[in-house]
């Protein structure tokens, strides 16, 4: 067993993630957002023009965006209110650039990672680290090997300053443009931290490269930039996991990230998100993928109190491929609305989502995923299978996925189903000795083991764990 | 709203259509109700995804196509002896009390600005009433459109224990011509126990813009089994649905539909589980050739009290042409765990390797296409237990196929 397993196993998961540490900053913005709070942040940052300028662009389509207010069945978004929001807390850390070494971190923001258990999983069998406190990245590792082939795995900030051709090229221009949705252009207007992540050409970085990400002061919004650029032939792996505790008052999550995908590249995307009850956690997550190109999401929802989050995939080139796979569940004041997207927009290009939920103790999930097949896109095909099981009568579990379908040589299927936990397997695990509990926690766990095996072994076990957690006791 | 049909469409006409179908006062206010609400109430709702809205209703001229005072038709009404079958003022006058309980009481008048559109002009109508016990298999309604506009309401009622099979067709006359608009709505009452068989097969002129909506309310035991053919219209918005309120209550519903030329069909199936045991099965499946394209929406929703509910729905669709277009959202609303429910939804062309198969049997390719379309639709036909019907829209396919 890893060193990861054993630091998981003797951390209360409970205790991990609840924990908070006292506000410290060394900036923290007014609340609510205008051109005034944009222009001091991007100073604070040191930034060049044209990044501010996108900033400022981004804030006006914020301005003249509408809420999404007509789609049917929505979260309540309600409380979502974004003068109450404080868009950007620098951390009172001496190091501004962030650092290499885990032990100049102060004590307070170690401790909180050492809780989560970011070290431990470096360790093992990660390329690369990167470690993101409210609104900067304060730790980042990358291992030696990797960066001698050219690999960059820094933070969004320092790209912005150190690679600003290639961040110029790729930043919110085509694949998330500020104007594709009212929280992405908030997104293009306050972001700070996240990943910048570039791997040349026929490099493949065997070992996954890993991000974390944790809110800790209460009211604030989080809104780190991912972007990953993965040149011809090159193939990496990219997790992140987040989390925050708990706070009477909301917080926002509205991160960004963007995948390039180019000719025969490959890259997988997994998360684990863990937010607090209180997080309204409302991302956008996309990828162009080109010729030959394969992308894949894993995701798994955990937390927040409402989730709006559809990873999409733009099939460009020519035999293109995706595979999203996702597991949400819902316990108790839990709305989480989340599913995939894919456009077919090239010959020959290929989807597949699989989809799990699970809903408990009066939560909502919801398969939300559009499949749009273009015309001319011929020889495409795309299977959608989504499963939901609920646990009691106090719980809802909707499906709504969208087809659009404009393109005769097609192989379109999608399949649904929803059910109870089946009371026949439970006599069975019971008939066997397992009490209730254990039945429906090995029952569960067989339901989404097609998302933990295609996680590395740190996560798989993170993911049990919270899943264990959610179901202890819980259930009568 | 930006549609203003009522610039010409007032209350005198309102009052004139009323006042020649001898209607009493309730009907009347009923109707200027539904008018004066016009203003205020919404298209029937059409699935949006970002940037597009499937279905644009708001772009019809309804003012130019809603011609209410010149209404004709020739209508063909007939059941057996034991059952009324009736026209709408024959039903005002022999069931006028059981018309004030029961209309608008499944679908509300003034649930869109359709239906309010509908509830104020319509002039013709149906009413089938099968008395407690009685068996009725054969009533057929056909309706042959011949003026600019119709509006057409039909009412069954099934008492207890009863239980009748419905033929509906509508189609256009010879002699008319352009634009045209055609508007029912349909209202199942079924009452404990009784089984209601509803097959429609629409087929109007490809000019004629068509608005429908059938619902029903199946009691406890009861059954209500739909058969919805759409072949012909320009453009079709039609709803077909089931409120399962009674406990062990069922509703099967079977849709067949071909599209061609520029022909769009928005098409939804729902079902609401709100008794407990309820049943419902959904299987849809239809073919779209040139420009045309269907919008399929279907919903299964089970309430909060609705416990041990089974629900299935399947929607197929094959594509012969490019340019056409297939759109679907099949959607599960689940808010009791005790519930088996599963959709699936299918898109494709026909299949290369069988193709293969029959034209090197010596079937030219024209012809086996034409075949394989044919057997596409078995699995339909196979669910519509009406032998009429089902022969009716083998020949519809036949047809299509050689236009």
């Amino acid at each position: 067993m890893s060193s990861d397993q054993d630091h998981l196993k003797e951390t209360n998961t409970e205790d991990r993630f609840a924990f908070k540490n006292e506000h410290k900053a060394a900036v923290t913005a007014e609340k609510g957002l205008n051109e005034e709070t944009i222009r001091l942040m991007s100073e604070d940052k040191d930034e060049p023009d044209w990044m501010l300028e996108r900033r400022l662009r981004a804030l006006e389509v914020f301005q003249e965006m509408p809420m999404p207010t007509d789609w049917p069945a929505m979260p309540d978004l309600s409380e979502v209110d974004i003068n109450k929001i404080v868009p950007y807390i620098r951390p009172d850390v001496e190091l501004r650039e962030g650092t290499d070494d885990w032990e100049n971190l102060p004590d307070e923001i170690k401790d909180t990672f050492d809780k989560l258990g970011i070290p431990e999983a470096e360790k093992e069998a990660l390329s690369g680290v990167g470690a993101q406190y409210e609104s900067e990245v304060v730790y980042q590792n990358m291992k030696e090997q990797w960066e001698e082939k050219g690999v960059i795995f820094m933070n969004m900030d320092r790209a912005v300053q150190e690679h600003p051709e290639i961040v110029k090229e790729y930043f919110m221009t085509s694949c998330v443009p500020p104007s594709d949705n009212k929280f992405a252009a908030l997104h293009g207007a306050v972001w700070s931290g996240g990943s910048f992540v570039y791997v040349p050409e026929d490099v493949q970085v065997e070992m996954p490269v890993q991000a974390y990400f944790r809110m800790n002061s209460e009211g604030m919004g989080q809104f780190e930039h991912t972007l990953i650029v993965a040149e011809p032939g090159s193939e990496v792996h990219y997790i992140e996991g987040c989390s925050a505790p708990k706070y009477s008052h909301f917080n926002l999550h509205s991160g960004g990230v963007e995948v390039f995908v180019k000719e025969d590249a490959h890259v997988q995307y997994s998360t684990v998100q863990n937010w607090s009850r209180s997080t309204y956690n409302l991302n956008t997550k996309r990828a162009i993928v080109e010729k030959n190109g394969t992308m894949e999401w894993i995701s798994g929802s955990m937390g927040s109190k409402a989730t709006m989050l559809y990873p999409s995939s733009i099939l460009k080139g020519r035999g293109a491929t995706d595979n999203h796979i996702t597991i949400a569940f819902a316990g108790e004041g839990q709305d989480i609305d989340t599913g995939a997207k894919v456009y077919h927009n090239a010959p020959n290009t290929k989807s597949t989502i699989e989809s799990k939920s699970i809903a408990k103790d009066g939560g909502r999930t919801n398969y939300r995923g559009l499949v749009q097949i273009a015309d001319g896109a011929e020889n495409s095909s795309t299977a959608v299978e989504c499963d939901a099981l609920m646990f009691d009568n106090e719980s809802t579990s909707d499906t709504m996925p969208y087809m659009e379908i404009e393109e005769s040589k097609v192989n379109v299927a999608h399949e649904a189903t929803v059910g109870k936990i089946g009371d026949e397997d439970i006599f069975y695990l019971q008939s066997r000795g397992l009490d209730d509990d254990d039945a429906k926690q090995m029952i569960v766990s067989g339901f989404i083991e097609p998302i933990t095996e295609e996680l590395p072994i740190e996560y798989a076990v993170e993911l049990n764990r919270l899943i264990e957690l959610e179901m202890e006791g819980s259930l009568g | 709203m930006s549609t203003q049909v009522h610039a010409t469409i007032d209350e005198s006409t309102v009052r004139q259509i009323s006042d020649e179908l001898d209607e009493p006062d309730w009907l009347l206010e009923t109707r200027l109700d539904a008018l004066a609400a016009l203003d205020d109430l919404p298209m029937p709702s059409v699935i949006q995804t970002p940037g597009r809205k499937w279905t644009n209703l708001e772009d019809l001229d309804y003012e130019s196509l809603v011609d209410p005072l010149n209404a004709a038709e020739t209508k063909d009404q007939v059941g057996p002896d034991e059952v009324d079958v009736l026209s709408w003022s024959e039903a005002l006058a022999e069931h006028e009390e059981l018309l004030e309980e029961r209309f608008g009481s499944i679908v509300d008048p003034q649930e869109n600005y359709l239906t309010a559109l509908s509830t104020a002009l319509f002039s013709t109508g149906t009413v089938v009433y099968v008395p407690e016990g009685v068996d009725a298999e054969d009533v057929k309604i056909r309706t042959e459109m011949n003026s600019r506009s119709l509006f057409n309401y039909t009412l069954v009622v099934a008492e207890e224990s009863s239980s009748v099979t419905i033929l509906e067709r509508q189609s256009t006359g010879e002699h008319v011509e352009g634009e045209r608009y055609y508007s029912g709505i349909v209202e199942i009452d079924a009452a404990e126990n009784a089984q209601v068989q509803y097959g429609s097969l629409q087929n109007l002129s490809e000019e004629t813009y068509n608005f429908t909506l059938k619902r029903g309310d199946a009691g406890t035991y009861s059954k209500i089994n739909w058969i919805e053919g759409n072949i012909g219209s320009r453009l079709t918005k039609t709803e077909v649905s089931t409120e399962l309120n009674g406990d062990s209550s069922e509703s099967q519903i079977v849709g067949a539909f071909f599209g061609h030329n520029d022909q769009h069909f928005d098409l939804d199936v729902k079902v609401w589980h709100r008794g407990e045991h309820t049943t419902a099965d959904l299987v849809t499946r239809g073919v779209i050739d040139d420009v045309a394209r269907t919008v399929y929406e279907g919903v299964q929703d089970v309430g909060r009290d609705a416990w041990d509910t089974s629900s299935y729905q399947r929607e197929n669709t094959l594509m012969l042409s490019d340019e056409s277009e297939a759109d679907a959202s099949p959607k599960l609303i689940i808010n009791n765990h005790d519930t088996e429910a599963s959709h699936s939804a299918t898109v494709g062309q026909v299949d290369a390797e069988e193709l293969l198969y029959m034209t090197s049997r010596g079937i030219d390719e024209q012809q086996a296409t034409d075949m394989l379309v044919e057997g596409f639709f078995v699995p339909v036909l196979e669910e519509v237990a009406v032998d009429e019907l089902r022969e009716d829209l083998k020949a519809n396919v036949k047809q299509r196929l050689r236009d």
